[in-house]
């Protein structure tokens, strides 16, 4: 307890993804607070782990062809020591550049004409 | 405030037997018995210093084999932090609110009320978090899955011969 984390688990998170799945696009948000009174929680922020709940929003061309299961499980794989860490948990959003591209498309459609 | 009355909540809940999966039923259909039972806890090789204390691993089942009877007896499964009646965690409440949309069977066991299952259905579906939703057997994801599944109706197809079976037998 007290002591300052220097470097935020969402920055380590950030920098593993970005190695070993070449992210073309990276999005981490701490969501921990928004899961603080849970009873898992409540164990690791007395061992002084607060850093515990994240979204990920990613996208990397290894998803390529890889169901949303194995797409999920590359993540997970690339922040095994994290997980085994304190990190409870992750909300993934998984893409590929093209599907990333097509859903920038239809969130933002260029008028015709 | 909060934190003493999930405390409570915890030591209500850590004291609900774990032999076997709750299981509950959405919507009106009403299910008839679960053939579901765990036998013998003596284990004559067990030295008494390494008897477990936990109330899962007292059955002759190792707790890989509990977590392989679950799926393959439950047509939809889930491991997930509290129960789907009060789910502790945001991610679990919205699996099991997914799942309720489909009036099947839910079977599901309390991963907080016991870290050795918890490992042992890790290493079972190699996934870190929870919770886990197995359907017919097949590891299916965690939360943001389901979700997926949910909205590309591929959860509806893959629990179509669950409910339909189900009301068969009725």
């Amino acid at each position: 307890m007290g002591s300052r984390v220097v470097v935020t688990r969402a920055n380590r998170i950030k920098a593993k993804l970005q190695s070993a799945l070449e992210a073309t696009a990276l999005e981490i948000d701490d969501v921990s607070y928004q899961h603080a009174g849970h009873a898992a929680v409540r164990a690791s922020t007395a061992e002084g782990q607060t850093e515990t709940h994240f979204n990920v929003k990613i996208v990397s061309p290894k998803f390529d062809g890889q169901s949303l299961l194995k797409r999920h499980r590359l993540v997970y794989d690339a922040l095994a020591d994290e997980l085994h860490s304190g990190l409870h948990a992750l909300s993934i959003v998984a893409n590929t550049p093209q599907e990333a591209e097509a859903k920038a498309k239809t969130q933002n459609p260029i008028p015709n004409k | 405030m909060a934190r003493s009355l999930s405390s409570m909540l915890l030591k209500g809940i850590a004291g609900l037997p774990a032999t076997r999966p709750s299981r509950i039923v959405f919507g009106s259909f009403s299910h008839n018995g679960m053939g579901f039972s765990t036998t013998v806890p003596n284990d004559p090789d067990t030295h008494e210093d390494f008897k477990p204390t936990n109330k899962l691993e007292s059955s002759d089942l190792s707790l890989n084999d509990v977590v392989e009877q679950d799926v393959k007896e439950n047509p939809v499964m889930i491991y997930m932090k509290g129960v789907p009646e009060f789910p502790q965690c945001g991610f679990s409440s919205l699996a099991v609110r997914v799942l309720k949309q489909y009036n099947v069977p839910l079977a599901s066991r309390n991963i907080l009320e016991d870290p050795e299952l918890k490992s042992a259905v890790k290493t079972f579906s190699h996934w870190p978090t929870f919770p886990q939703i197995f359907i017919k057997g097949e590891f299916i994801g965690g939360s943001d899955i389901i979700l997926n599944l949910h909205q590309s109706g591929e959860l509806k197809e893959k629990l179509k011969d669950v409910t339909a079976s189900q009301e068969k037998s009725e």
